[in-house]
């Protein structure tokens, strides 16, 4: 049984308890929630993702605005499927929708991935990972404006540190998303939460073994790995209590990550 | 120009185009010292086989500019299409990316394998930035020694990029003398009878002894900036020293001595 409080902070003591949270989600699989993946594309024919995939759809530039057409291009640069992969992995009765916006000939840049995080909102999918971001200044403000209206919608967002030691966006906004950085664990299940920093969230995200188009696996390095271990996470969660807010959603992670790190300080 | 009265806007020109040719004077080893550098930074990152790639058109393709290692030769100018691969993802999504076990199915690296009978196991490919875009995809394939290999560590992406930083600056120099000689080399050729005044001055503008000692200096000092810090030393306290002697003489000129 986990207590999720408010963020403790010990000048103030410790928060009133918002809601009991049993371990029944870690035996979840995620079934009923649906959860979009913002990327390049997903193999939908790959074993391990097969049958799960329930829409795919592909940005494309129509009179100088993107729209979305149901897509079968599959992923030909691999990111998306090993997202896939691993949320498959981890809750394998996700309702997977491919929001393909990386791969398109030039369409490569913040105005497609904008676009395919509006239309994920939009659609009111319940988990939305997005492994990518943007550094142009230009993109600060309607990432920001957009975000706001997906944590309004319900939307839980969860988005990927930037690689490089710059700023991007929307991960480095606090309130109305969930940020991940990569970490050396590998059980997907000790994630670590560090309230104060502008990346919050820590999940496994180096040598990830994972799904690659073609029905074959990788090994992979990068934040972008890290993202959809906390999608998983999130859709076993959304599960087992279907109505918890984006807000309350972030507070049972802080909760799960404390006992986390309690766990292996006292192994 | 032929015919066009204003000398002023004839000289600026003159100056522009002299500018122009001395950047490419300059710049023309760019590909080299690219190359060099990315010896360098693939001995620090533990590879032999390294790579950069660069924007060809404005689809998201992507060409092999540099490469360095067993099958340098046959990159060269290969052609990576749009989205493609991990150089693509990388180029689209501007973010880093380290894989394992590469090769196997049909890939994209496995075609590339094909051609040229390498085998591409692990690679780290990280973007190319130049004022916040993103240019081209730096490589590094494999691991130098015999396999199995460790994978590239977080460490070694932080490393790559800050080799990719150096390595983008020069690769924005080259893009910009190369825009510059396509141009100039556009304009000369064309076929078009309205610039035919055009051709005919550029001509003469360098075929001019100025102009073309103008280049000789420049080709002596690439020359003399490449033979070591001892050799650009000494040069830059000569020049210093010419530049204050035509001082000191102009200033004289003007006091009527």
């Amino acid at each position: 049984m986990t207590t999720v409080t408010g963020f403790e902070d010990t000048r103030f003591g410790s928060q009133s308890t918002f809601f009991q949270l049993d371990d029944q989600w870690r035996s979840a699989t995620g079934k009923g929630v649906s959860v979009a993946v913002i990327d390049s594309g997903i193999d939908t024919s790959h074993p391990e993702i097969d049958g799960r995939v329930r829409a795919s759809f592909e940005a494309r530039v129509d009179n100088k605005k993107v729209v979305f057409d149901p897509s079968e291009a599959g992923d030909s640069a691999g990111h998306g499927t090993a997202c896939a992969g691993i949320i498959s992995r981890i809750a394998p009765d996700a309702e997977l929708y491919s929001i393909k916006v990386l791969g398109a000939g030039g369409l490569g840049d913040g105005h497609a991935f904008l676009a395919g995080l509006e239309w994920a909102v939009k659609n009111r999918y319940r988990v939305i990972n997005l492994s990518l971001g943007t550094t142009k200044p230009q993109f600060f403000a309607p990432l920001h404006d957009l975000l706001d209206r997906a944590y309004q919608a319900g939307c839980i967002v969860v988005a990927a540190a930037n690689n490089l030691p710059q700023p991007s966006f929307p991960s480095v906004f606090s309130s109305s998303l969930i940020s991940v950085i990569k970490s050396e664990d590998t059980d997907p299940m000790k994630f670590g939460f560090h309230y104060g920093q502008v990346i919050e969230l820590t999940a496994p995200g180096v040598n990830v073994r994972t799904a690659w188009p073609g029905g074959g696996y990788r090994n992979l390095t990068g934040n972008s790995f890290a993202c959809p271990h906390i999608a998983a996470i999130i859709a076993l969660l959304l599960e087992m209590h279907p109505g918890l807010t984006p807000f309350q959603v972030k507070s049972a992670l802080y909760a799960i990550a404390q006992e986390n790190q309690e766990g292996k300080s006292t192994n | 120009m032929p015919g066009n009265k204003n000398t002023d806007l004839d000289a600026k020109l003159r100056r522009v185009i002299e500018t122009i040719d001395i950047g490419n004077l300059l710049v023309e080893p760019l590909t080299r010292s690219i190359e060099q550098l990315l010896s360098a930074s693939a001995a620090t990152m533990g590879s032999n086989d390294a790579s950069v790639l660069i924007r060809d058109g404005d689809e998201g393709d992507l060409r092999f500019l540099a490469a360095i290692g067993e099958v340098a030769d046959q990159l060269r100018d290969l052609k990576v299409p749009a989205g493609k691969g991990i150089a693509g993802f990388v180029l689209s999504s501007g973010q880093p990316m380290v894989v394992s076990d590469v090769g196997g199915e049909q890939t994209f690296y496995a075609e590339v394998d094909k051609a040229t009978g390498y085998s591409t196991q692990m690679m780290l490919a990280t973007p190319l930035r130049y004022n916040d875009e993103v240019i081209g995809v730096l490589e590094y394939i494999n691991r130098s020694g015999p396999p199995p290999w460790e994978p590239f560590t977080p460490a070694e992406m932080d490393k790559a990029a800050l080799c990719a930083d150096a390595i983008a600056s020069l690769v924005n120099a080259y893009e910009s003398a190369k825009l510059f000689r396509d141009l100039s080399e556009r304009l000369m050729s064309d076929g078009d009878e309205e610039l035919a005044d055009a051709r005919a001055w550029l001509r003469g503008v360098r075929d001019t002894a100025e102009h073309k000692e103008m280049m000789e200096l420049a080709l002596l000092l690439r020359e003399l900036a490449s033979r070591g810090d001892a050799e650009r030393a000494m040069c830059r306290e000569l020049l210093d020293a010419v530049l204050r002697f035509s001082d000191s003489r102009s200033e004289t000129s003007f006091l009527g001595y």
